[in-house]
């Protein structure tokens, strides 16, 4: 009877398994909300937040969960545009070297507290004070911070920085002074329990690799008449987008967090309980051009790579006509920065070897390509539509005789790379630039060494145009020298914009309506102030 | 026999000094940098070294690597880069799900194999032993991705029999929560045994044909012994031992297995954690939770040999 006794043993294993994970078994969870509780929705990641503290910039879940928690002064609308959230507006005196934030005074902490300018100037002296997160480098000009009153913050700069209010009032997230006060080392912080914010919603409880739940923020002032309809956002996490939209058919989730890849598109639209939003998005696609590469550092040479890239071809094969098509480095979400006299260069690769024929390049072997002209793309593989795309170029370009290599690279690599300049061409994608000048300092400027200067351009002539823009209050002289830098640009050829994505975002439109979505992939649908006015069916 | 187990002790904490010691380097060869992955966009060259330096990543490497026996010594698997909180209190937090994962494949893979193992070999030619050998070979061949995502394409996709993810629903109490836990798990737990019953059976069925011809089992049968009790007692218990130094081996590539499995299913367990850690290049939550796989793999491994050496007199001396 030993044998029996072995397979009861090994049953027993298995039992001990279950009763080992039986501590799992929702026995630390809410009880659900009965029939007279809100709605709730639930949404797709394909992360888990990997940090609650607010004030360092991490992953995107992370800014889906804790921008909805923790209020900023302001946000952004579907249209791109600034407008106010916790300040009701701001100031700019002495010259815009002085910015002055009004709060609104119905803003609440969710222990009672009220939020108040302390708050504020808290946070951003902390961030100051220990390098937090990419806020630091938007408060860069801060002299002073004071607090008047409860309801006003007044930011005292070493010198004026026009896009100053609208950076650090979407980027910062304020928290409680008189909770994270009490923190030793707010760098090391976890924050992970407990938690209290003053957003349209705060984080209730979470399972680490499952869920993230949040419940709506009953004094959150900009949830519509009678509260938000959503009472409760779960987050549920997949291991990839592809295992989403089938979790979204399926009705396992009512939104996808992520946006919609152009594949799929098609197969989304044919089921009528799926809805799809449409955002334009704060970052574009390009390739940029390494300055310290001797042959790349000469303007003919870029000039002639950006005539063979066929950004047109791309856009309607590889995006599937999702995305619109740039000239300069400033996208088209920002009308008014963007030069509308500026052209793409047109895709045409026998003017390119023209170009470089009169820029003294020979083709001594006779092999069709050019001897000196020979670089290496680098691309993140995990972005498929690059991935493609550094195909196509490679083809284009080698009827124009330059020879390019592909390095599509694991993306922790590709990063480092790129950050240490050890690349030729950079085929990426931007994530978020919410304004045009912040945009230009970080990429072009030279004495920005914190900066994504990919390019490691060193041009005194575009510093000097970045400097003397950034110290323009006045809006359309400001406008004006924004285009001027956004011609000059294109006309060096620093990088060859390639596409702005038109994102898509799926929802169950069976279930929910009312989305206010924002134009980024960053936000998307996700905002708390879009989830608040969200309307069940 | 005290010193044969003893061996095999000291044994065991080599292989996992030397699991510890190429997870370390191993990591720190990566051409990545972990700093950069934490603020992607602006950062100042004074942020980073700050992050370098709260990592610990600016001394050299060796020091590194003994700071970090030490701190092991010590039952200190250090703080995550990224979520800043004990490594250990976040693999605890997994552990039960791939324990339940890993534990029932485990089980189900031998209440599944051994009596197919035995009834091929009993029956050996006939039709039961030909389904059994090509079933064995099939699953044999089998890779656990594509077994799990046809499972997740067909059972969870288009069927909707079970969830897409996730290992329990909130919103289930008492048994309710159970059952949900189950319907969770299925798929995963499928494909798992699906690939690791085929190797077993097999090995099984040859260890039975070989003992199935030995004099003690002629002299059974002939003591008037019942084939039932011929086969089930005095066979298995002798093919069994074999098969027990397979077990242990498979729980290796059962925790490699369920690395892939949790991740496809989006199951909370270690495999998935370790999925995440790597692309944020964490590495005191590498190094802990592979330290946790090595120790778990060798202690089996130590338990089945000791298993072993109490059924076979032989292997103690």
């Amino acid at each position: 009877m030993k044998t029996r006794r072995g397979f009861a043993a090994v049953a027993a294993i298995a039992a001990a398994a279950l009763i080992f994970s039986g501590c799992a078994l929702n026995a630390d969870e809410p009880e659900p909300a009965g029939a007279e509780g809100g709605a709730t929705l639930r949404i797709g990641t394909t992360t888990d937040v990997a940090n609650f503290n607010p004030l360092g910039s991490l992953s995107k879940t992370d800014s889906w969960i804790l921008n909805a928690m923790y209020p900023q002064l302001m946000r952004i609308d579907s249209s791109g545009q600034k407008v106010p959230e916790l300040a009701e507006g701001y100031e700019l005196e002495d010259d815009g070297a002085t910015v002055i934030f009004t709060l609104r005074d119905d803003y609440e902490w969710t222990d009672g507290e009220p939020v108040t300018s302390e708050d504020v100037r808290f946070t951003a002296q902390a961030i100051i004070d220990n390098q937090l997160g990419n806020v630091a480098a938007k408060l860069t000009w801060v002299q002073s911070i004071e607090t008047p009153d409860d309801h006003t913050v007044i930011f005292r700069l070493t010198e004026p920085y026009a896009p100053f209010a609208e950076g650090v009032g979407f980027w910062m997230r304020v928290v409680p002074a008189h909770l994270f006060g009490e923190v030793d080392d707010l760098a090391g912080f976890a924050n992970d329990s407990n938690w209290v914010g003053a957003g349209a919603y705060v984080l209730d409880s979470m399972t680490r690799g499952q869920r993230y739940t949040m419940k709506a923020n009953e004094n959150y002032p900009y949830a519509p008449e009678g509260g938000a309809q959503v009472e409760t956002v779960e987050y549920v996490v997949y291991p990839d987008v592809n295992t989403m939209l089938l979790a979204l058919r399926n009705g396992d989730i009512d939104l996808m967090g992520n946006s919609v890849p152009a594949s799929a598109v098609a197969s989304l639209e044919s089921d009528p309980n799926i809805e799809m939003a449409e955002v334009g998005a704060l970052g574009f696609a390009h390739l940029t051009y390494n300055m310290q590469h001797p042959v790349l550092a000469e303007q003919p040479v870029r000039q002639a790579l950006s005539m063979v890239v066929d950004t047109e071809s791309i856009i309607a094969t590889i995006l599937q006509g999702d995305g619109e098509q740039m000239a300069g480095p400033i996208g088209p979400i920002f009308p008014g920065f963007d030069n509308p006299d500026v052209e793409p260069y047109a895709f045409d690769p026998d003017a390119a070897r023209e170009l470089l024929e009169e820029a003294g390049y020979a083709d001594a072997d006779g092999d069709g390509m050019f001897d000196e002209l020979s670089f290496e793309i680098l691309c993140d593989q995990s972005n498929a539509n690059l991935s493609r795309v550094a195909e196509v170029v490679r083809e284009d370009a080698a009827a124009a005789g330059i020879n390019l290599s592909l390095a599509c690279i694991e993306r922790n690599t590709f990063l480092s790379r790129t950050k240490n300049g050890e690349y030729d061409i950079d085929l990426s994608q931007w994530g978020v630039f919410d304004n045009p000048m912040d945009q230009l300092r970080s990429t072009y400027l030279s004495s920005n060494p914190g900066g994504i200067n990919y390019n490691l351009v060193q041009d005194a002539e575009l510093d000097a145009l970045i400097n003397d823009a950034a110290v323009t209050i006045d809006q359309d002289e400001f406008a004006e020298k924004i285009q001027a830098i956004d011609e000059y640009v294109h006309d060096q050829a620093l990088l060859t914009p390639l596409y702005v994505e038109t994102f898509r975002f799926a929802y169950r439109g069976d279930r929910f309506e009312g989305f206010d979505p924002s134009p980024s992939d960053l936000l998307g649908m996700v905002t708390g102030y879009s989830l608040a006015q969200v309307r069940a069916l | 026999m005290l010193r044969y187990a003893s061996k095999k002790f000291l044994r065991a904490v080599l292989t996992i000094w030397i699991a510890v010691t190429i997870t370390f380097f191993l990591l720190r060869l990566l051409p990545a940098d972990p700093t950069l992955l934490v603020v992607e966009g602006d950062m100042t060259p004074e942020m980073q070294a700050a992050l370098r330096e709260r990592y610990g990543l600016d001394e050299p490497l060796l020091v590194q690597y003994v700071l970090y026996l030490g701190q092991l010594l010590t039952g200190n698997l250090g703080v995550s880069f990224r979520q800043l909180t004990p490594v250990l209190d976040i693999l605890l937090e997994r552990l039960p799900w791939t324990l339940l994962l890993a534990g029932s494949a485990f089980a189900l893979t031998i209440l599944i194999g051994i009596p197919l193992g035995v009834y091929a070999a009993v029956g050996r030619g006939k039709l039961v032993d030909k389904l059994v050998q090509f079933l064995g070979i099939t699953s044999n061949a089998l890779f656990v991705p594509s077994v799990a995502i046809l499972l997740l394409v067909v059972f969870a996709a288009n069927l909707q029999w079970f969830p897409i993810g996730g290992a329990i629903d909130p919103d289930t109490r008492g048994l309710a929560a159970y059952g949900s836990l189950l319907q969770h798990l299925a798929l995963p737990l499928l494909s798992l045994v699906v690939v690791q019953v085929g190797p077993y059976a097999l090995t099984l069925r040859t260890n039975m044909l070989e003992v199935l011809g030995e004099d003690y089992i002629k002299s059974a049968r002939s003591r008037g012994f019942s084939e039932r009790r011929t086969v089930w007692h005095h066979g298995l218990r002798n093919a069994f031992i074999p098969a027990l130094t397979l077990m242990g081996l498979q729980l290796g590539s059962l925790v490699g297995g369920a690395v892939l499995t949790e991740t496809i299913f989006a199951y909370p367990g270690i495999g998935r954690l370790i999925y995440e850690s790597v692309q944020q290049l964490d590495y005191p939550m590498l190094q802990g939770a592979f330290v946790l796989l090595a120790v778990t793999v060798v202690v089996a491994n130590l338990i089945t040999d000791l298993i072993a050496m109490f059924l076979n007199p032989r292997i103690r001396t």
